[in-house]
């Protein structure tokens, strides 16, 4: 069971994120049927032991098989919920419990038991035929699985009508048995090459890399369906008859079929149409109840590991989904798969090359969740820049407290001291001049006043007496005042690129141009400084005011020069 | 409120009639077609807006009698609202911050100034006119004793006062002037009041 930890540890989130939804709900069923499974196995085995008898620990061990059938079909189940594979392994386990009911002495067990004794066979042939979606696609498929089921089926009856004994029997005729079974003999092995046939014509359509599970897999199914009649008509050569020993080496192979199929199911990829289905369901399912997408694309690629990057604006690198810079190392056998949607990068599948080192696939799926991941993104965007409007508040309110206390109020409280020990009121009233100069250079840059007063243009004009370096500015289409929240957020990417470009680009000039038509605020800031002005910083907090505004803000710097740009609707 | 009622004790003690108080822009327009006062005190920013209503109440009031004397106080400096008011007439004009009420005798000079037809502007108005960087800055040229004297120019003083301020006999300063308006390109017939709106008419280009 080498899948099994994998496999749990990747449906683990899903159950915590699914909460009550459906996959809530599928969970609860898969456990009542994993716990009646439970009781029907346990009852057999202790009536079985409490009978007794030469054999009663080999006849105990069916039932033990078909708990592992149970299990791994549920694991399956649960794992892709889409795919009938897990319900079909869980059915097998079903007819070998079914089937050891002929193991307990009463009519009626008997009787359920006889009548189901090969049905396990044809199970393991549609789960063959059927992997990996558990359904048939091809007619030939439907006509052969249909065949194996008339087999198990339809030519059993001769074996428990016409036996010695038994609650079915209705004649003691041994040759009427050995009839019958002939013909089950003939037709099933015309059944099983067909299967055989079957699964070799498709192992040799299939890629290279679903070839790499489906060999394996498809080379132990016809093994096993080979085995069992073939050890079961050579039984008296190999075995010297000994149903002891038949029980024993059937048992083991039929044992290791749903391992064998879990095994494969885990290494994903094996039919790509089976994942992308998975994922369609996935898109398909109530937003509120399905796991996440992380989860739904970590169950499909059979990747526990798998991680979401987004591409954010302003952002070099690509983010988490806490907005974090993500640095993925690729050294450490991870690999990274871009996200595109409508030619635009909207984020990247990380996922560890050495488990599944399949891009192209992962690509794929990338492809079928690319507008879930775009809108994943815009949340993850719009949470960090609310994260980081609100921490700019906040240093603004830390930056004027700080201000206050530290400037005017020190101020203040010396002036009171002054006034009292100093005979010369002049130097006070210099002090309290000085105050505010203080104050109003504080509250100018909190608010300007211009900006209140009388709008950007005005505003935008007395910035520009303030700075050492010539401005150009030109502004046309602003005869009116625009709403509050526009001329601030116009004003303060304005002031910041000025500011930034005066302080750290040492420009010539810095061109400054607004331009209001209809229903847009067009604002640019050129600059012939040195360049190397980041998007972040100050900047940022610019760009979440723009952005706040469903406007957008872009920064080109280069060595000639910085250039920043905005574009703000401003429909009235 | 604080600063108004303020203002009227200190203005009551240096021997000035304060004949109406407006609490808004609004009543300052009534207020003062009602009193006909020999000068109107106005803060640029004003109920109801507290924008710039009292500005636009004083420009209303001048559209009407430009010759009203007026003076608007400033939380700060603004060089639009200078322009403004000097294109309104540029006789008894004042434009200054409010912090200048704390030096009351210059204060109580300038309001006595403007009654008497003078202009008055606030020297932090005039520096930043002056030192605002321009491309192929025409000030330039300018020595440092030209430039105080267009300084001066721009506040409004009279060219006695300006030789006064200067240590300098009145007739350099008319030489400086001269210059100065040699070097900007301003018609040097234009004298008295109205020199203040040429100078800075050109220094707010």
């Amino acid at each position: 069971m080498a899948a099994a930890p994998d496999t749990m540890r990747s449906a683990a989130p899903s159950e915590r994120t699914a909460g009550r939804g459906r996959l809530g709900s599928l969970a609860d069923a898969l456990v009542v049927v994993g716990l009646g499974a439970l009781l029907v196995a346990g009852t057999e085995i202790a009536i079985v032991l409490h009978q007794g008898g030469q054999y009663a620990w080999l006849t105990a061990l069916f039932p033990v098989v078909a708990l592992v059938y149970v299990g791994a079909g549920l694991l399956a189940w649960r794992r892709r919920p889409s795919s009938r594979l897990g319900l079909l392994i869980v059915l097998a386990g079903g007819a070998i419990l079914v089937s050891s009911l002929a193991d307990l002495d009463t009519p009626a067990t008997g009787a359920a038991g006889a009548i189901a004794q090969t049905v396990v066979f044809a199970v393991i042939v549609q789960l063959l035929l059927a992997f990996p979606t558990g359904r048939l696609y091809e007619r030939a498929e439907r006509r052969v699985v249909a065949a194996v089921y008339a087999v198990s089926l339809l030519l059993q009856p001769p074996a428990y009508l016409f036996a010695p004994d038994g609650a079915l029997s209705i004649a003691d005729r041994p040759d009427l048995v050995d009839a019958g079974l002939e013909v089950q003999r003939a037709v099933g092995a015309v059944v099983v090459l067909a299967t055989s046939a079957l699964l070799v014509r498709r192992m040799r359509r299939a890629r290279d890399e679903q070839r790499r599970v489906l060999v394996p897999l498809f080379a132990y199914g016809i093994f096993t369906v080979l085995f069992i009649p073939v050890s079961s008509a050579l039984n008296d050569t190999v075995f010297g008859g000994s149903t002891y020993w038949l029980g024993v080496s059937q048992l083991a192979v039929v044992a290791l079929v749903p391992v064998v199929f879990v095994v494969a199911a885990s290494r994903g990829g094996f039919e790509r149409t089976g994942d992308i289905a998975e994922l369609g369901a996935w898109l398909g399912a109530d937003e509120v109840a399905r796991p996440g997408l992380r989860e739904a694309l970590a169950a499909t690629l059979g990747d526990p590991s798998v991680q979401l990057l987004f591409r954010v604006p302003g952002e070099d690198a690509l983010v988490d989904e806490h907005g974090r810079p993500a640095v993925v190392p690729t050294h450490a056998g991870r690999g990274v798969v871009e996200v595109g949607l409508g030619g635009r990068a909207v984020g990247a599948i990380a996922y560890d090359a050495t488990l599944l080192d399949r891009p192209e696939e992962i690509r794929e799926a990338g492809r079928v969740v690319a507008l879930a991941l775009d809108r994943q993104r815009l949340t993850v965007e719009l949470r960090a820049s609310r994260a980081r409007i609100a921490a700019a508040a906040d240093d603004e309110r830390r930056r004027i407290a700080r201000d206050l206390h530290d400037g005017l109020q020190a101020r203040l409280v010396f002036l009171a001291v002054q006034a009292r020990t100093t005979a010369d009121p002049s130097a006070v009233q210099a002090g309290i001049q000085a105050a505010i100069d203080e104050l109003r250079a504080l509250v100018e840059g909190v608010m300007p006043a211009p900006l209140t007063e009388r709008g950007l243009p005005a505003a935008l004009e007395d910035l520009r007496d303030r700075l050492p370096t010539p401005i150009a500015l030109r502004i046309t289409g602003l005869d009116h005042r625009m709403r509050p929240d526009i001329e601030t957020a116009a004003y303060f990417v304005v002031s910041e690129a000025v500011v930034n470009a005066v302080k750290h680009a040492g420009p010539a000039t810095v061109a400054v141009s607004l331009e209001r038509t209809d229903d847009r605020l067009r604002l640019e800031v050129a600059d012939d400084g040195s360049g190397g002005v980041r998007a972040g910083g100050g900047m940022r907090g610019m760009a979440d005011r723009v952005h706040a505004l469903g406007g957008e803000l872009a920064v080109h710097s280069t060595a000639g020069g910085t250039r920043v740009r905005a574009v703000i609707p401003c429909g009235s | 409120m604080l600063m108004r009622e303020g203002l009227r004790l200190v203005l009551e003690q240096a021997g000035f009639t304060i004949a109406g108080v407006a609490e808004d822009a609004a009543e300052l327009v009534h207020r003062a077609r009602e009193l006909q006062p020999d000068l109107v005190l106005a803060d640029i920013r004003m109920p109801p807006d507290h924008t710039d209503d009292g500005l636009r109440a004083v420009l209303r009031l001048r559209a009407e009698r430009p010759e009203l004397p007026v003076i608007v106080l400033s939380q700060h400096m603004q060089r639009r609202y200078a322009s403004e008011l000097l294109e309104s007439g540029e006789r008894s004009v004042g434009y200054l911050l409010k912090q200048r009420i704390a030096d009351l005798d210059t204060f109580v000079g300038d309001m006595h100034r403007v009654v008497d037809g003078g202009t008055v502007l606030d020297p932090v108005v005039v520096a930043a006119m002056i030192d605002r960087p321009r491309p192929g800055d025409p000030l330039a040229g300018l020595t440092g004793r030209q430039r105080e004297v267009l300084a001066l120019m721009a506040e409004g003083r009279s060219n006695a006062a300006i030789a006064e301020r200067l240590h300098l006999a009145e007739k350099s300063v008319v030489r400086h002037a001269s210059h100065v308006y040699a070097q900007l390109g301003i018609e040097e017939s234009r004298q008295g009041h109205r020199r203040v709106l040429a100078v800075v008419q050109y220094l707010s280009r």
